[in-house]
This record gives structure tokens, C-alpha cells and sequence, in this order.
């Protein structure tokens, strides 16, 4: 084979994940061992590399994170999150929570997750249509994750709204991984509130449980602790189930026929969603440290690098799942690997698969017929997860006009904040993030003791930005949802026409600010 | 080899020969049983490799541990005789063994 005719992948670039699967089929088939010097990264595709990747610990570990740009960055881990540990540390971390997330267990929610889903589908019936991510996939898994949580009932209302505020997504956003954390006062109340009025609740059961932690000693969790399991069971929790969700609205919009025969029999819903995570799945690679050198496919893969295995690529691998580019709710035959394997398998797939059930079931009775409104949907792909930020869509009854578009007035907003007007301040700023600096422009008006504006940079889009002004001290936070999600919170000085401070990088401690007046 | 028969709920046989020393969960993956999930592939925290052993067999298959009840607790439609199929090694002894699958693992 000619080098220029070889197969090249470029992660980086968004229109490749809107249809990654031709790519993937010629790695299975070219390049097994896929190896990118410009990213520097190996990556698997077939089936059985992927398994053996994940379940290979000792040569493919965990500890430097499962996300390429922070194995690469070395970024500092908090203790205590378990998907970015190994054995022994990850078996006391993880240990603790193995029983909470059981097929059982979750499985008597189901009534609840049904509850909520009504709760989002009802005021939509008549509508003409509805938005699968924003309506339904944003809303329903935060409801349950809250209710997991045991968020207080009538007696603590000014706690609960503090905390569902905390869990509250904006509009067609997930939940912020580092949203949770942020808040962690709000929490931290709940949890001293919570330690004095125990209940059947998950945030009742990590308060009191009790383990032998890595160093022998029984003890139970320190609210530090207890804040970093929160935070990873709402951001995870949420942001990968919306995604299932709105791949459901995709696939099934573009397989009708599938469809009515789910309308017609419902028990064929439990395999409906196996094949949906199998055919889309919405957290399609996770990345691996290699510990030492592997041979793989006659190579050695060395110590030291960074293994992405391509999920999404071995679900389709034909030598597994015969015709595997096909969408069929009948598929037999051996169950895919969208949950991962090992012991860092997902911890709430049983609670994905009965929320995606539910969702799916619920809105058949009451939509048995759906267009996906593709045009003014919207992809978007993190280095975690791939999938629907909006995918709305027609449901007939009120007709097309009846679906409310939001596309007229976003157009509006990014007219206006593309040309600065007068009062306007133009900020250069770089930021020293565990990646390498950081370079973004903003542009802010000031009114009084606040003020608004918006920030862009190279890989983002314009977004707006509010904050407060004190004395010559700006303070505001922007969400960030590539490479990761994690709300960045500024507060940076100006003298003249520099300024200068810190940024508070959610989990990841703090990096320098400076800039220069544009 | 010892031979294990699994019976899927629709009643779907597969007689297998396993190696000594795998599981009984090993051997239903390395086969594509469908019925067994085993997304922790042994690590005794999903609960998705639930079998029930053939009544005659139960006393036959040693102990289950601590951390196996414990998880069994949590399994869909338990039974006295229900067990994590991860947590039994096949050895000679356990030649013919039969175990019949749940209707459903999640």
C-alpha cells in the first residue's frame, strides 16, 4: 500500500464524527493498530483489541485518566475518583458504590423514571413536535439523578432548589462535570443536613458506609470525598443517557418501520436499546495509559504512550456483529461493548438501560410516528461523548409550524455580539492551563457593579459571558464543554491596559491569567 | 473437558466444552451465550452474569463469598439456587454441570 492511499484519522476534526463508521471500517480492515504521530496516539478498532484493552489493566491502566488529553497533559487526579484509578485504590473506591447501581435496584425506579418522563411528554402532546434532547434526554436522567441523591422533600425546600439549581442543565447543555463541584457549598449544607436526618437515599447510604480504605483503616467518607462521588455520578450519569436518548429520536426517526414494531410490541424495547448503544454509542473511545510494551498486530506499542480504544468501532466489527453497518431492534448474539469491560465497566449501565427503556417506551404512547428535523439539529462531539445537543422533531398533529425554533433568534444573538459597539472593552487573555496556554478574546460592557460580553477563542465559538465588577476586579465563569466539560471561573484584575489573576479550573486546581487591552 | 450445559430462558440449549480453570462465565462469553452479559468480566460488580444452578448441582459448586451474596441481593429474580456464573471455576469435578439463565440480566 502507498502512503498516500494509507488510512488517516484526525480526531480533532468535528466533521469526521458526523459519520465516523466509514473511517472505523478501514482501521478494523488496514490499520488494527492505528498509530497517529501528528496527536501521537496509538488507537484499536477491532472487537477483540478493544476487549483486550480493557480488560488488560496491568498493561493498559486507568490511572492517568481515560481521556487523551489529559493521559497526554498528566493532569492531577483527585483522589477518590475511582474511574481514574487502579486496583488496590480503585477496589476500595469503586467498592463502595458497587451495590447502589445494581439491574435490580435500578430497576425499581422504574415507576419514578416513568413519572418524570410524563412529567417532560405531556405539555408536549398536540404540539406538533419536540426536541428529544432539550424536552426530554436534558431533563429526565438529572430528575432521577437528584432523586437518587435523596434531594429533601417539603421540610427543605430551600435546600432542594439550591441543589436542583446546581443540577439544572442549561437549555440544550448537559450538566457541567465540574457544575456539581462548584456548587459543592450548596451540597456541603445538604450533606451536614442530611447527616442529621439519614434516609434510604444514595447520599445517605455514602454517609454512612463504611470501608477499610488503602492504608487498613475502617473509616467512612469525608465530605471531600463524598462531593467527588456526587460530582462524578451527576456529570456522568446525565450527559451520557441524554445522548442515548437523542440517538433514539435519530435512529428510529430514520428507521420507521423498526419503530412500528416497537409500537406494536413493547417487549421488544429492552433490545432496542442494546442496539442503539451498539449502534451509536454515545461515549464512543476511551483512552488507556500503556504501562509497558505491548505487541499488538506484530507491533510494539511502547510504555509510555496513549491507546484510544475505539468503542464505537468495535461495536461494528463484521468478524462480531455480522452486517453490522445495519440497524436491527432483532439483533441476537453477543451483547456490545458501549459499557466497557472490566473493572472500570460502567457503574450505572443498569440505570442507562431502564431510563433509555422508559424513555423510549413513554414516548411511543404517546408519539408512535416522528421526522427527525435534522436541519436544525445539532452534533456535537467532547473527547467523551458524541451525540445530540438539540435534535428536534415533527410529530404531526399541529403540523410543522407548530415546532418551536429556536434558530432565528441564536442567529440574532451571534449577529450582535460579532461587531462590538461603543462602551465595548476588548480583552486578549492567556490562560496557563495542564495543556499549554490558552489564548482567548473577550468583549465586555460594563454596567455599574456587572457587566456582560462574550469570549471566544481558535476552538470555540462565541459565548456569553456575565460577571461582577469590583473595583478594578472582574469576576465571571464560562462552561467549557470541549476537551472536557468544566466551568472555568475568573477573577483577574486591571491595571491600565493589562490584567492579570487566576482562573479556577473546576477539578483541576487553578492556572494563571494575564492579558492585554485589544 | 468438562461439559456445561446452559439453557437460555426460551429454552435454547448449548452443551459446551470448557477448559479447566475458566469460569463458567468465561466459558459462556468465549461461546457468545447470549444470555450472560458480564460487563465487569469478573470483577464481581455488575451483576450481569446470573445463573441459576441446576438444583442438583448447588451443593456441588463450593461457597459463594461474601462479595458474591452480596451482589446476588441485587440480581433481577433471584433464587436459592442463583449464583454469578463469574464466580464458579469449572474444574473436572464439574463435568455435566447445568446451569439455566434468567429471563433477564438488567
Amino acid at each position: 500500500m502507498t502512503t498516500e492511499n494509507a488510512v488517516y484519522w484526525d480526531p480533532y476534526r468535528p466533521e469526521f464524527w458526523m459519520n465516523p463508521y466509514p473511517v472505523f471500517k478501514r482501521l478494523r480492515q488496514e490499520a488494527p493498530l492505528y498509530r497517529n504521530e501528528q496527536y501521537d496516539f496509538y488507537a484499536l478498532s477491532r472487537f477483540s483489541d478493544v476487549e483486550r484493552g480493557l480488560t488488560d489493566k496491568d498493561s493498559f491502566s486507568s490511572s492517568r485518566g481515560d481521556i487523551l488529553e489529559y493521559i497526554k497533559a498528566q493532569m492531577p487526579r483527585p483522589k477518590g475518583l475511582f474511574i481514574w484509578e487502579d486496583p488496590p485504590l480503585h477496589t476500595v473506591h469503586r467498592g463502595v458504590l458497587s451495590r447502589v447501581f445494581t439491574p435490580r435496584r435500578m430497576n425499581e425506579l422504574e415507576g419514578k423514571i416513568r413519572a418524570y418522563c410524563a412529567r417532560c411528554l405531556d405539555p408536549l402532546v398536540g404540539a406538533g413536535g419536540f426536541d428529544f434532547v432539550k424536552d426530554l434526554g436534558a431533563e429526565m436522567p438529572m430528575r432521577v439523578i437528584g432523586m437518587l441523591l435523596g434531594i429533601p422533600e417539603e421540610d427543605q425546600v430551600g435546600i432542594r432548589e439550591k441543589v436542583d439549581a446546581a443540577l439544572r442543565t442549561e437549555a440544550g447543555k448537559p450538566l457541567q462535570a465540574s457544575q456539581v463541584r462548584n456548587s459543592g457549598e450548596e451540597f456541603a449544607e445538604y450533606i451536614d443536613w442530611r447527616a442529621k436526618h439519614p434516609s434510604s437515599d444514595l447520599m445517605s447510604d455514602l454517609l454512612q458506609v463504611e470501608f477499610q480504605d488503602e492504608t487498613g483503616t475502617r473509616r467512612k467518607l469525608t465530605r471531600e470525598e463524598i462531593l467527588i462521588f456526587v460530582n462524578l455520578l451527576a456529570g456522568a450519569g446525565n450527559e451520557t443517557t441524554t445522548r442515548l436518548i437523542g440517538w433514539t429520536g435519530k435512529v428510529l426517526s430514520e428507521h420507521p418501520g423498526q419503530r412500528a414494531e416497537l409500537v406494536e410490541n413493547p417487549t421488544l424495547i429492552p433490545n432496542a436499546i442494546e442496539e442503539l448503544l451498539r449502534f451509536e454509542p454515545p461515549g464512543p473511545s476511551v483512552a488507556r495509559y500503556v504501562m509497558k510494551d505491548v505487541e499488538i498486530h506484530g507491533q510494539t506499542v511502547p510504555a509510555g504512550t496513549a491507546m484510544l480504544l475505539l468503542v464505537a468501532a468495535a461495536n461494528r466489527d463484521e468478524s462480531r456483529y455480522p452486517d453490522g453497518d445495519r440497524f436491527d431492534i432483532h439483533r441476537k448474539g453477543p451483547p456490545h461493548i458501549t459499557f466497557g469491560r472490566g473493572i472500570h465497566a460502567c457503574l450505572g449501565a443498569a440505570l442507562a438501560r431502564i431510563e433509555g427503556r422508559v424513555a423510549l417506551d413513554e414516548v411511543l404512547k404517546r408519539f408512535p410516528n416522528w421526522t427527525a428535523d435534522l436541519d436544525n439539529a445539532k452534533l456535537s462531539s467532547t473527547s467523551t461523548v458524541r451525540g445530540w445537543d438539540t435534535l428536534p422533531a415533527f410529530t404531526g398533529g399541529g403540523g410543522r409550524n407548530a415546532v418551536r425554533r429556536e434558530a432565528a433568534p441564536a442567529a440574532t444573538t451571534e449577529s450582535a455580539i460579532a461587531q462590538p459597539t461603543a462602551g465595548t472593552e476588548g480583552w486578549e487573555l492567556t490562560l496557563s492551563a495542564p495543556m499549554g496556554p490558552q489564548v482567548m478574546t473577550a468583549h465586555i460592557v460594563r454596567n455599574g457593579e456587572s457587566f456582560s460580553g462574550t469570549m471566544s477563542s481558535a476552538e470555540m465559538t462565541a459565548q456569553e459571558i456575565s460577571g461582577t465588577v469590583s473595583g478594578n476586579t472582574l469576576s465571571w465563569t464560562l462552561p467549557l464543554t470541549k476537551p472536557v466539560a468544566i466551568k472555568l471561573g475568573f477573577e483577574a484584575a486591571i491595571e491600565g491596559d493589562k490584567i492579570a489573576g487566576e482562573v479556577k479550573l473546576g477539578m483541576f486546581g487553578k492556572g494563571a491569567l494575564t492579558g492585554k487591552r485589544i | 473437558m468438562p461439559k456445561v450445559t446452559y439453557i437460555e430462558f426460551n429454552g435454547d440449549e448449548y452443551v459446551l466444552n470448557i477448559d479447566p480453570g475458566l469460569s463458567v462465565m468465561e466459558g459462556a462469553v468465549n461461546n457468545n451465550v447470549g444470555g450472560i452479559i458480564a460487563e465487569c468480566r469478573g470483577a464481581c460488580s455488575c451483576a450481569t452474569c446470573h445463573v441459576y444452578v441446576d438444583p442438583s448441582w448447588v451443593s456441588r459448586i463450593g461457597e459463594k463469598n461474601d462479595t458474591e451474596a452480596s451482589m446476588l441481593e441485587c440480581v433481577c429474580d433471584p433464587q436459592p439456587n442463583s449464583r454469578l456464573a463469574c464466580q464458579i471455576k469449572v474444574t473436572e469435578q464439574l463435568e455435566g454441570l447445568v446451569v439455566r439463565l434468567p429471563q433477564k440480566q438488567t
